[in-house]
C-alpha cells in the first residue's frame, strides 16, 4: 500500500503529539513506528533518508524531522505545528517533573539516585559514541582525532568554539586524503 | 538571560548530531564561566530530562528554568530549537539534489571522528559531576558497556544508574 501523507494539520499535529508522549528514551524509534507503520504517512526508505539528512544538520535530530517532514507537507505552517506537537507533552513533563524534584532535592537519597541516573546517562553518550566509532576502527588518524578532540574539550575545558574550526579542517583533510 | 539565549543560539548552529556534542560547551558555560549552578545540579538537571519523553533538548528548557524560571526555560529552548529548525527548513531540497555529490560523502566521513571526541567529552563532563571517581566510573562504565553490547532500553539502563547512586552517593 502506497503511504499517505497526513490530510490536515490538526491529523499532522495528533500524530507528533503522540510521538512526543510515547518516546520516552529516545525519540526516532517512535517517530518510525508512528510515522512509518501505524499511520504509514511516509514510505521506510523516504524515511531513512530524511534522518540521514536531519543528523547531519545541526539541532536535535528528531526535531528536525518534524520541521522537514511538516514543510514537506504543509509548508511553513507544517513545519511549526509539526515541532510544537512534538514537544508538547514533553515539556509540560519535564516541567512538572523539575518542580516536583525541587521539593525533594534536599533529601540526600533522593539526590543520590538522580546523580546515578545522570551519570548513567554521561554513560549512555559514551556507549553511543563508540557505536558511532566502529568505522574508525582500522583508521588510527581518525582515532587520533577523536582522542585529541576529548583531551582538549573534557580535559583541557576549551571552548567548542575555538576547537571546532581546527577540527573540521583537520576531519576535512584527512577525509580528503581516505585517513577517515 | 539574552545571554543565555544568544549562546544558546550559536550552539544550535554547530550542534550537529543534537546536544550530545554540544554537551561539554554547555556545561562549560553554564557551570564554569557563568556559574549558574554547580557541576551536581547541572548532572541532575540532565538526569530530569532524560527521564522525560521527547528529545533531550528539553535540558535546554530546564536549564533556562533554573536561570529564569519558566519563561526562561521557553526562551532557552527556542533558542537552542530555532536557529537549527530554521536551518533545516531552508535546506531540506538542497541536500536531495547533492544526494551523489562526492563532497557530501568526504563531510561525512570527515565528521565522525569529530563527533565521536564531542560526544564522549559530553558524556564525561555529564558523568563526572564530582571529579572522576571509582563510583562515577563504575556507572559511566557499565552503562557505556550496556548501551554498547546489548540492545536493551537506554530507560532500563538510566534506572540501573539510578540504583547504583542510591548505593554509592
Amino acid at each position: 500500500m502506497e503511504p499517505t501523507p497526513p490530510r490536515s494539520l490538526w491529523e499532522l499535529y495528533l500524530g507528533f503529539l503522540s510521538i512526543g508522549a510515547r518516546s520516552f528514551g529516545g525519540v526516532l524509534p517512535w517517530a518510525h513506528r508512528v510515522m512509518v507503520e501505524e499511520r504509514r504517512w511516509i514510505a521506510p526508505a523516504d524515511f531513512a533518508e530524511v534522518l540521514a539528512l536531519c543528523q547531519f544538520l545541526p539541532g536535535p535530530n528528531a526535531g528536525n524531522v518534524s520541521v522537514v517532514l511538516g514543510r514537506r507537507w504543509f509548508g511553513l505552517s507544517g513545519a511549526i505545528v509539526a515541532f510544537a506537537g512534538l514537544m508538547a507533552l514533553p515539556l509540560v513533563w519535564v516541567f512538572g517533573l523539575v518542580l516536583l524534584y525541587a521539593d525533594f532535592s534536599a533529601n540526600p537519597a533522593v539526590r543520590a539516585v538522580v546523580t546515578g541516573v545522570g551519570i548513567a546517562g554521561g554513560g549512555l553518550f559514551i556507549g553511543t559514541a563508540l557505536k558511532l566509532a566502529k568505522p574508525l576502527a582500522q583508521k588510527p588518524w581518525g582515532i587520533a582525532l577523536a582522542a585529541s578532540c576529548f583531551g582538549v574539550i573534557a580535559l583541557g575545558r576549551v571552548s567548542l568554539f575555538a576547537v571546532l574550526p581546527v577540527a573540521a579542517l583537520l576531519g576535512w583533510l584527512a577525509a580528503h586524503n581516505d585517513l577517515v | 538571560m539574552l545571554q543565555l539565549a544568544f549562546y544558546f543560539a550559536l550552539l544550535s548552529l554547530v550542534s550537529v548530531g543534537g546536544i550530545p556534542s554540544v554537551m561539554p560547551e554547555m556545561q562549560r558555560l553554564v557551570v564554569d564561566v557563568q556559574g549558574w549552578m554547580s557541576a551536581a545540579e547541572y548532572t541532575q538537571l540532565f538526569a530530569i530530562a532524560q527521564a522525560a519523553p521527547g528529545p533531550n533538548v528539553l535540558v535546554t528548557a530546564l536549564i533556562g528554568w533554573k536561570v529564569a524560571g519558566i519563561a526562561g526555560g521557553l526562551v532557552a529552548l527556542g533558542a537552542f530549537c530555532g536557529p537549527a529548525a530554521a536551518l533545516a527548513y531552508s535546506i531540506g531540497g538542497f541536500w536531495d539534489r547533492m544526494r551523489d555529490a562526492p563532497w557530501r560523502k568526504t563531510v561525512q566521513r570527515a565528521l565522525i571522528p569529530i563527533t565521536v571526541g564531542f560526544v564522549v567529552s559530553g558524556g564525561y563532563v555529564l558523568g563526572t559531576p564530582q571529579g572522576l571517581d571509582w563510583q562515577s566510573a563504575l556507572i559511566i562504565g557499565a552503562s557505556a558497556a550496556t548501551l554498547y553490547a546489548t540492545s536493551l532500553n537506554p530507560l532500563w539502563i538510566l534506572a540501573g544508574g539510578g540504583v547504583l547512586g542510591s548505593f554509592l552517593f
